[in-house]
């Protein structure tokens, strides 16, 4: 692979970054959009909630430990560079929480990462809810969108998900936390990873990706990413694209259909839930290598199998570090 | 004969007035627990604020818990209660099966293709919520049978394959639109907003099922004795100048409306319209004139309970109703299969 926009982007970026590092201070009361609904904020949240764990991680990565009361939603462990901040912040369950036990920290702004935790089909809390009580609350634009443009919640992409809308949703709670700078700074370090990611790796379409997240059983349909989620975004950085092009954001296919696609790479997830044996990367890894078909398939044969925080393959923060884990992989293969 | 109706009337005064006093106590339990740790004094002084008697200062999120959450889900379970219980008691009679309970005419297996015809296909481009949706799958499922069972006048059995039928055909269009344009997430998440929780539950949800409730409650009252004669068979009944096919279909009708409405407002909540009729003909006898509104404030109760212990097992977290009421509902329904078996 070429090495030189690799480190004129990484210049230009060093440029770049002290431009944006300074920011305006926010002049409350601040009136946003937030997806189809206004919300004021009339003064820095000092004891917010975060339902869904993007939310809480993103506002963890602002420095905002002190100002967050409590969290909830969990589906995987806390990003280990985030393991020291969040051990002070109260996580009232990994699952669903109930909205009385939301109430109980007296909540001054609440931020959610799905409208199964925050909408008006939620079990959990409805946005009205909040307002009643004068309590404002946001919701990750990312997901409103999907819901505008797919005609469902979670359904399916016409178009390859990208880190835009996480972008704006890092710089709204920046802003309405007052620290816009701190957000600026988090921007410009995750667009930073992204070209770094894009000029490593050349433009080839003929390179594909396979993202394994789990299965019930060895041999049963898997659950793979789709071509246009998250797993998609990752492929592209890493100059390919995702071997399935099925449009739903998490298909089941079975092996047959997975032999077909041929894949360059699998990635394999780990999955930090305990659900199925096929949750861990080993066990997938024992399965592709041991099965009398799949292990005849050419990736594997060759050893192009990855691994990778399944995390990763939600459209959250995570996102960008699930292709880093894969590109380190990839240059090891190819003895950089 | 006529010992055991008399003892069935005392026995149904008496019954009316522990379970009223007990869907009392256990509204108010309700209103008092919960994981904001709120004194009582409090909660009593939210409820006399509400009513207009006192204008106590209490804080604003505490006075909301107290009457907009646990009030409004307090009142909301006990109507499903009552309303499963009364649609079990009705189903059991007119089709004279005692393994018959509300979701027997399909309606739940409607509201799930309907829920998913919302969540996965979009219906509605999210203007229609998942209750609407749930609500029109379900009338789409009970007007299936009705139309496959000819109205009701095909009789007891022919209405019950036809409910299976529905079922069946409801199941495997879920089925079908998950496989083919859904994935494991959206599974996950049908099912569970199919598997009964009250979490999502406010005054408006109160307001409409009440309204739906009494309208039920009227017309199952006002047909109360024709289901006495139902069970003797639709001969007899037609032989004491009931007009067994018209009777028939309206109260398929309103046992579907009610379990439609809280099918779509809370998922559906297995074995309370099943077992609460049983086991209250079996303490006041099978008169429906006092059958019907002691099955009522039985189901109240129970769902009441019910919904206290779904709340209170896990912290931060509450079990889904439906695992509680089946947990309890599944020894009785094995009680039910063992006099069955012996009486037999």
């Amino acid at each position: 692979m070429h090495q030189p926009p690799r480190f004129i982007l990484a210049a230009l970026a060093c440029l770049a970054a002290p431009a944006t590092l300074w920011a305006e201070p926010t002049q409350y009361p601040l009136t946003l959009e937030n997806c189809g609904v206004e919300i004021t904020i009339e003064q820095a949240p000092q004891n917010a909630v975060a339902l869904g764990q993007n939310s809480a991680e993103i506002l963890l990565m602002l420095g905002l430990q002190d100002r967050l009361a409590a969290s909830a939603f969990w589906p995987t462990k806390v990003l280990p560079e985030l393991e020291e901040a969040n051990a002070a912040v109260e996580i009232l369950t990994v699952e669903q929480p109930t909205l009385e036990g939301i109430l109980t920290k007296e909540p001054d702004f609440v931020a959610a990462q799905l409208p199964l935790l925050l909408g008006d089909d939620s079990k959990v809390a409805k946005r009205q809810d909040f307002a009643d009580l004068g309590i404002p609350s946001y919701l990750s634009p990312g997901i409103c969108n999907t819901r505008d443009d797919a005609g469902d919640i979670y359904g399916s992409r016409d178009q390859l998900w990208n880190m835009d809308l996480l972008y704006q949703e890092i710089d709204e709670l920046s802003r309405i936390f007052d620290v816009a700078d701190r957000g600026q700074a988090l921007i410009a370090d995750f667009r930073k990873r992204e070209a770094d990611l894009r000029a490593r790796f050349d433009r080839d379409d003929d390179t594909t990706f396979l993202f394994w997240f789990s299965s019930p059983s060895a041999g049963e349909d898997a659950y793979l990413g789709g071509k246009n989620g998250a797993s998609g975004f990752i492929a592209d950085l890493l100059g390919g694209r995702n071997a399935i092009t099925t449009e739903a954001e998490w298909p089941t296919v079975g092996w047959e259909g997975i032999i077909a696609a041929d894949p360059t790479y699998i990635v394999a997830a780990s999955l930090d839930r305990d659900r199925w044996d096929l949750d861990r990367a080993d066990n997938k890894i024992a399965f592709l290598e041991s099965d009398p078909s799949v292990s005849q398939m050419p990736a594997v044969q060759q050893g192009h199998i990855l691994t990778m925080n399944g995390a990763a393959m939600n459209p959250t923060i995570r996102t960008i570090y699930g292709a880093e884990e894969l590109a380190r992989q990839l240059d090891a293969l190819q003895g950089k | 004969m006529s010992v055991s109706a008399h003892r069935g009337r005392g026995g149904f005064a008496a019954l009316l007035m522990i379970a009223t006093a007990a869907l009392t106590v256990a509204v108010a339990l309700a209103v008092s627990i919960g994981e904001m740790r709120i004194p009582l004094a409090t909660v009593g002084l939210s409820a006399t604020n509400h009513l207009g008697w006192t204008d106590a200062q209490i804080s604003r999120i505490q006075d909301s818990v107290i009457w907009d959450l646990r009030l409004s889900r307090a009142l909301v379970a006990a109507l499903c209660g009552a309303g499963l219980a009364i649609c079990g008691a009705i189903l059991q009679s007119l089709l004279r099966n005692t393994l018959a309970e509300p979701y027997v005419l399909g309606v739940s297996a409607g509201a799930s293709t309907g829920a998913v015809a919302v969540i996965i296909l979009g219906v509605g481009a999210g203007t229609v919520s998942l209750s609407a949706g749930a609500f029109a799958g379900a009338l789409a499922a009970f007007a299936f049978v009705a139309l496959l069972s000819d109205g009701g006048r095909g009789g007891p059995d022919r209405t019950i394959l036809a409910g299976v039928a529905a079922a069946q055909l409801f199941n495997a269009l879920t089925a079908y639109v998950v496989t083919t344009s859904g994935n494991a997430q959206q599974a996950r998440d049908v099912m569970f907003w199919l598997l009964g929780s009250f979490g999502g539950v406010r005054w408006p949800e109160f307001q409409l099922l009440a309204v739906v409730m009494l309208i039920g409650l009227v017309v199952c009252i006002w047909y109360a004795h024709a289901l006495d004669a139902f069970t003797f068979g639709d001969d007899a009944a037609a032989s004491m100048g009931i007009a067994v096919g018209r009777v028939r279909i309206v109260l398929f009708a309103t046992t579907a409306l009610i379990t439609a409405t809280i099918v779509s407002m809370v998922g559906s909540i297995g074995f309370v319209g099943l077992v609460v009729p049983h086991a209250v003909r079996f303490l006041i006898g099978p008169g429906h004139m006092r059958l019907l509104p002691a099955c009522a404030v039985v189901g109240a109760v129970f769902m009441v309970l019910a919904d206290i212990v779904s709340r209170s097992v896990m912290t931060q977290q509450t079990l889904p109703i439906g695992i509680v009421t089946a947990l309890v509902g599944v020894p009785c329904f094995s009680l039910i299969l063992y006099r069955a078996r012996a009486t037999a």
